[in-house]
C-alpha cells in the first residue's frame, strides 16, 4: 500500500507549491500542469492525504515566496531552464576562479610565452598586407554599393585566413563607428562546430536573433528574410568557415547559402574559407560553382622569412629570444608546412625548456632562449620517435621486428604471413641462442607490436595465417639495433 | 605458532592490495612527470591554454603517470579550486554525442541537471562552445584528458577534436587537452586542420630497456614490505587525498590505503632478510631475466609478482627460488600443446594425417576426404585403428575445427560447400605436433612411428 500511495501524495505536495505560488506570487510555471490535473482525478484521495501530510504544509510556505527577490532565485526546473537557453534568455556561463589570476611580476620569459600563445591574435597580421586589401576593397565595395556577393578564400591550414578576414570585418566595423561605411550586420559560422550541414540555418537564424529553433523553421525563416524585399535592410555579412564540412551529397545547404547573395532583396555577402584551392570544381555542383562565382584569393604557406617576422612582431621588441634561434625555428617550420601555428608552438616550447633548463645557473632576468633550447623543442615536437621506440622493446620484440624485416627481404614482398615470420624467429633465436617463444606467445609479441602501431597486423584469430606489414623502415629498426649492440 | 601464521596472511593481503590497488605510485619518468606537471600547473595557475599527447606502448603507466600528476596538483588548494577536470575514453564514448553529454556533465553547465543531460546533440555541442567563448582568464579551467585518444580519432569529422583543440587556440576559457594513446603513429590520424591546431607536444613514455638492474630493484620491492615509517608516510598522502573527497576521481573511493596494515617489526625485517637472500639466488635472476627478455612493462611484472604473491600460504610462507622458477614455465609452455595432449588418439591421428599432407604438399589446403584417405590408409595396416566408422572421424575432424586447431579457407563459408568438402588449413607449427606427439601420455607405438614418417 505504500507504494501505491507514492505517487498522489507527491502530486499533492506539488500542487500545494503550485497554488500557493500562483496565488500569492502570480508567477507562471509550466510543469506542474500535469499534476493539477492529476490531482483532480485522484480527488478522492486528497482529504486523507492532506490531514496526513499537513505538517509539511507550513514548512513549505515558509521557504517559498517570502519575499520577491527569492522569488527569483526560485530554482528553475531542468526543462524551463533548457527553454530559457532555446529563447536565449539564459547567458551561457563558466564556472568562475576562486582565485584570480595574478598578474603582478612576470618574468621576461614569462611575457614572451604569452604572446606567443597562436589566441594571442595581433591587430594587423604581419605578411598578410595584400590579402587584407584585396579582401578589404571587395567588402567595402559590396557594403558601398549594397549588392550581394561571394568569395571564396582558401590556403592550408594555419596561413592566416580566418584571422585576416575577422581583422578586415573588424575594421569595417571600426568605420562604420565613425560613419564613414553603411552599417552591416555580421554573422559568422564554422562547420566543423556543427554537427550535420543543415545546422547552419539555425546557427545563423541565431546570431539573427539569439533564439534556436529547429532547422526547419529556421530555413524557412532565413528564405523569408533573404528573398522579401524590406525597406532599410541592412547590407549582412556572412563568414562560412570550413565549407568542405557543409557539402554533402546533395549540398542544398551550400546552394542556399550562395544562392540568396543572388536575390537582389538579400543584401548578402558571403565569405567562404576552406583549405583546398580547387574545392569548387572538385566537390561542388555545377550550379553551386557557378554561384561562388570567380573572385578567388589564396593564402600561400608563410616562407621562412615571414614566419621569423611573425614571430619577432609577437616578440616586440623583448629580448627574450636569441635571432637566430627564431630563424632556425622560421626555417625548419617553413620547410614543414608554413603553417604559422607550428611556429608558434615550438617557440612556447622553447621557452619553457628554457625556463626549466637553466633555473640553477642563471638568474631570471637574463634568462634566453638560445638556439640549443629551439633545438631541443624542435627534437620534442617534430619528433620520430620510432627508432626509441625500437631501441626500448624488449629483446624478443626486437627479435620479432628483425624477423619481419628478414622476411620481408627473402620473399621481396612487403606482405608477410605470421607463419613465414615465425620461421625467422626461429632462425634467428637460435643464432642469438635465446629461448624460442612458443607461437602463442609470439602472437602476444606481435599484437603488442601492433597495437604500438611498430607493425600493422590483422586480428589474432588468424592465428598462423595472419598478414603482418611493417609500419617502419628496416634501416630504422637496423640502426636502432645495431647502435645499441655497440 | 597461529601468531605467525595470521602475519603472513597479512602480508600477503597488503602485497596483493599494493599490486592491484596503488593507482597513483609512479616509479621512474622524472623528466615526463614534471613536463607534465608543469604544463598543468601553469594551466591551472596561469590560465594557459595547452593540449598534449601521452604516448607509450600498453603497460607503460601512462594513466598512473596523469592519476599522480593530478593527485599530486589536488593537494595544492590553488589547483583545486581554479580546475574541473573531464575525464573521457574513448572505449566508453565511442561517438562525439555520447562524448559531449559526459563532458556536459562533468562540467556542470546549465543544461545539465542531476546527470541528464537536455537538448538535442547540436545544441549541446552549441551550448558548450558558447559557455567556452564566454569563458575568458577569469573563468576556471577546465582539464580534459582524453583516453583512448586514438579511438577519439575515428569519430565523424573529428568534430569533437576539432573543437577542443580550437578552444585551446583561441581566447577563451583556458583549457588543457590530455591525450593518452599507445599507438605511435597517432598524429597522422588526425585531420590537417585538427593537426594544425594541436600544439605537437608530445611526451613519449617507453620503459626503459637497458637496465635488468632496475626490473629487479623492481620486483624486490614489489615483494617487499616497507618499514613502519614509510607505511606513515603513505597513509598520510592517501589520507590527504581522501578528504578532498573530489567527485572526479573515482579510483580514490577505492585506493590502496596502507592505514590497514601494521606488522611486527622483527617479522618484516625477516621477511626482507628472506627476500634479499632470494634476490642472490641464480634461478631466481635467470627466472627474471626470461620475463624481462619476452616483455620489459611493468604491468607485466606486476601480474606475474601478483600470481608469485597468491601462492603465499600458512603452510609455506616463504616465496622461494623454486616457486618463481615453477611459475615461470607457466610462461614458457604451449597452450595449443596442452591442447593437442588432451585430444583423443583419433583426432591426434588427423592432425598427423594433416601434417602429412602438409609437408608433401607444401601446407596445401585440405579437406576431409583427403585426410579421411590418409587416415584411412593407416587405419586399415594398423592394429588399433581398424574398423573406426567414417562418421566418427567426421565428428573428430569437426572437433578439431571447433576448436581451431585447424580453420576453413574463406570465413563466409560460401555455404554451398558439403562439410566433408570444405577446405582447411593448420593452424600448427610442426615442431607443435612434433612436441604433443612426444608428451602425449599413453601414444600407441604404432601412431608414434606413423607421425615420424607417412611411409606406411
Amino acid at each position: 500500500t505504500r507504494l501505491a500511495d507514492g505517487t498522489p501524495r507527491r502530486s499533492i505536495q506539488l500542487s500545494n507549491i503550485v497554488e500557493q505560488r500562483i496565488f500569492d506570487n502570480n508567477e507562471i510555471i509550466s510543469t506542474p500542469k500535469r499534476s493539477r490535473s492529476k490531482l483532480a482525478d485522484d480527488a478522492d484521495y486528497t482529504p486523507k492525504k492532506s490531514t496526513h501530510k499537513s505538517p509539511g504544509r507550513p514548512r513549505r510556505m515558509s521557504t517559498t515566496g517570502t519575499s520577491t527577490k527569492q522569488k527569483e532565485d526560485a530554482p528553475m526546473t531542468p526543462s524551463q531552464k533548457m527553454k530559457k537557453i532555446r529563447a536565449g534568455e539564459l547567458s551561457p556561463s563558466m564556472e568562475q576562479r576562486h582565485q584570480q589570476l595574478d598578474v603582478g611580476h612576470k618574468s621576461q620569459l614569462q611575457l614572451a610565452r604569452e604572446q606567443l600563445h597562436v589566441s594571442v591574435v595581433p591587430k594587423s597580421l604581419p605578411c598578410r598586407e595584400k590579402e587584407f586589401d584585396n579582401i578589404y576593397s571587395f567588402l567595402e565595395g559590396k557594403i558601398q554599393d549594397q549588392c550581394g556577393g561571394c568569395m571564396y578564400v582558401s590556403g592550408v591550414p594555419g596561413t592566416g585566413k580566418t584571422a585576416t578576414v575577422t581583422g578586415v570585418i573588424r575594421t569595417l566595423q571600426r568605420l562604420v563607428e565613425q560613419d564613414k561605411l553603411p552599417a552591416f550586420e555580421f554573422l559568422e559560422i564554422n562547420g566543423m562546430r556543427l554537427t550535420e550541414p543543415r545546422q547552419a540555418y539555425v546557427q545563423i537564424y541565431k546570431q539573427l536573433t539569439g533564439k534556436t529553433v529547429s532547422w526547419e523553421h529556421a530555413h524557412s525563416l532565413l528564405e523569408k528574410r533573404f528573398t522579401t524585399p524590406a525597406p532599410r535592410r541592412l547590407t549582412t555579412v556572412l563568414l562560412v568557415d570550413e565549407l568542405d564540412i557543409l557539402c554533402n551529397r546533395r549540398q542544398d545547404v551550400v546552394y542556399n547559402l550562395l544562392d540568396w547573395p543572388t536575390k537582389s532583396a538579400a543584401h548578402l555577402v558571403v565569405v567562404t574559407i576552406a583549405n583546398t584551392m580547387d574545392l569548387p570544381e572538385r566537390l561542388l555542383m555545377g550550379k553551386v560553382t557557378s554561384r561562388l562565382g570567380l573572385t578567388r584569393l589564396t593564402f600561400q604557406p608563410y616562407t621562412h622569412k615571414q614566419l621569423q617576422e611573425i614571430v619577432t612582431a609577437r616578440l616586440a621588441g623583448s629580448e627574450a629570444f636569441k635571432g637566430e634561434a627564431v630563424q632556425l625555428v622560421a626555417r625548419k617550420v617553413a620547410a614543414v608546412s608554413g603553417d604559422a601555428r607550428r611556429a608558434l608552438d615550438i617557440c612556447r616550447r622553447a621557452t619553457e625548456i628554457a625556463d626549466t633548463g637553466s633555473e640553477p645557473t642563471a638568474n631570471a632576468a637574463t634568462k634566453c632562449v638560445t638556439m640549443l633550447h629551439v633545438q631541443q623543442a624542435l627534437g620534442e615536437m617534430i619528433a620520430s620517435a620510432k627508432v626509441q621506440a625500437i631501441k626500448n622493446c624488449s629483446r624478443m620484440e626486437q627479435i620479432f621486428l628483425q624477423a619481419v624485416a628478414a622476411e620481408v627481404t627473402r620473399t621481396g614482398v612487403e606482405e608477410t604471413m605470421f607463419h613465414g615470420v615465425y620461421t625467422q624467429i626461429e632462425t634467428i633465436a637460435t643464432f642469438m641462442g635465446v629461448a624460442l617463444p612458443a607461437p602463442g606467445r609470439a602472437l602476444n609479441i606481435c599484437s603488442k607490436l601492433g597495437a604500438e602501431r611498430l607493425i600493422i597486423c590483422e586480428h589474432s584469430r588468424n592465428d598462423l595465417f595472419q598478414k603482418i606489414l611493417l609500419n617502419v623502415s628496416p634501416d630504422d629498426i637496423h640502426y636502432a639495433l645495431r647502435v645499441e649492440g655497440n | 605458532m597461529p601468531e605467525a601464521g595470521q602475519e603472513v596472511i597479512k602480508a600477503r593481503r597488503f602485497l596483493k592490495d599494493r599490486l592491484q590497488r596503488d593507482y597513483t605510485t609512479l616509479r621512474g619518468y622524472e623528466a615526463e612527470r614534471s613536463n607534465v606537471r608543469q604544463l598543468l600547473q601553469r594551466t591551472a595557475e596561469m590560465g594557459e591554454s595547452n593540449s598534449l599527447l601521452l604516448i607509450g606502448p600498453r603497460g607503460a603507466g601512462k594513466t598512473t603517470l596523469i592519476n599522480s600528476v593530478l593527485t599530486d596538483l589536488l593537494e595544492n588548494n590553488a589547483f583545486v579550486d581554479n580546475t574541473l577536470i573531464v575525464h573521457l575514453d574513448g572505449n566508453l564514448h565511442t561517438d562525439d554525442r555520447i562524448a559531449l553529454k559526459s563532458i556536459t556533465v562533468q562540467m556542470r553547465l546549465e543544461n545539465a541537471a542531476d546527470g541528464k543531460v537536455f537538448g538535442s546533440f547540436a545544441e549541446n555541442l552549441a551550448f558548450l562552445l558558447q559557455c567556452l567563448k564566454a569563458g575568458d582568464k577569469k573563468s576556471k579551467s577546465v582539464v580534459f584528458v582524453l583516453e583512448e585518444f586514438d579511438l577519439f580519432c575515428a569519430h565523424h569529422n573529428q568534430t569533437l577534436l576539432y573543437n577542443l583543440f580550437d578552444v585551446s587556440q583561441s581566447a577563451q576559457a583556458p583549457i588543457c587537452v590530455l591525450g593518452v594513446t599507445c599507438r605511435l603513429d597517432v598524429i597522422e590520424l588526425l585531420e590537417k586542420r585538427v593537426k594544425s591546431r594541436f600544439s605537437h607536444r608530445q611526451v613519449f613514455l617507453f620503459p626503459s630497456a637497458h637496465q635488468f638492474e632496475e626490473y629487479a630493484a623492481l620486483f624486490q620491492e614489489l615483494i617487499s614490505i616497507p618499514s613502519s615509517k614509510e607505511l606513515k608516510s603513505n597513509v598520510d598522502r592517501i589520507d590527504s587525498l581522501e578528504l578532498l573527497k573530489s567527485e572526479a576521481f573515482t579510483f580514490q573511493r577505492n585506493h590502496f590505503d596502507s592505514v590497514e596494515y601494521t606488522f611486527d617489526k622483527r617479522f618484516v625485517d625477516n621477511w626482507n632478510k628472506d627476500i634479499s637472500k632470494l634476490m642472490k639466488s641464480p634461478t631466481v635472476e635467470k627466472t627474471l631475466k626470461m620475463l624481462y627478455d619476452f616483455d620489459v612493462s611493468q604491468a607485466f611484472l606486476k601480474m606475474f609478482t601478483f600470481r608469485l604473491v597468491a601462492k603465499i600460504k600458512r603452510e609455506a610462507p616463504h616465496i622461494t627460488a623454486e616457486l618463481v622458477a615453477a611459475l615461470a614455465t607457466q610462461y614458457e609452455c604451449d597452450d595449443k600443446v596442452d591442447l593437442l595432449c588432451g585430444l583423443s588418439v583419433l583426432e591426434l591421428c588427423l592432425i598427423i594425417a594433416i601434417k602429412h599432407h602438409s609437408t608433401i604438399y607444401d601446407r596445401d589446403p585440405f579437406n576431409f576426404e583427403i585426410v579421411f584417405g590418409r587416415f584411412n590408409k593407416f587405419a586399415k595396416v594398423s592394429s588399433t585403428m581398424q574398423g573406426v566408422e567414417r562418421a566418427i572421424v567426421l565428428k573428430a575432424f569437426e572437433h578439431l575445427r571447433i576448436v581451431e586447431l585447424i580453420m576453413p579457407l574463406s570465413n563466409s563459408g560460401l555455404g554451398k560447400v558439403q562439410k566433408e568438402f570444405e577446405m582447411h588449413k593448420l593452424a600448427l607449427t610442426y615442431g607443435q605436433i612434433q612436441q604433443a606427439v612426444q608428451r602425449y601420455q599413453a601414444l600407441p607405438t604404432e601412431v608414434a612411428q606413423w607421425a615420424q614418417s607417412s611411409l606406411i
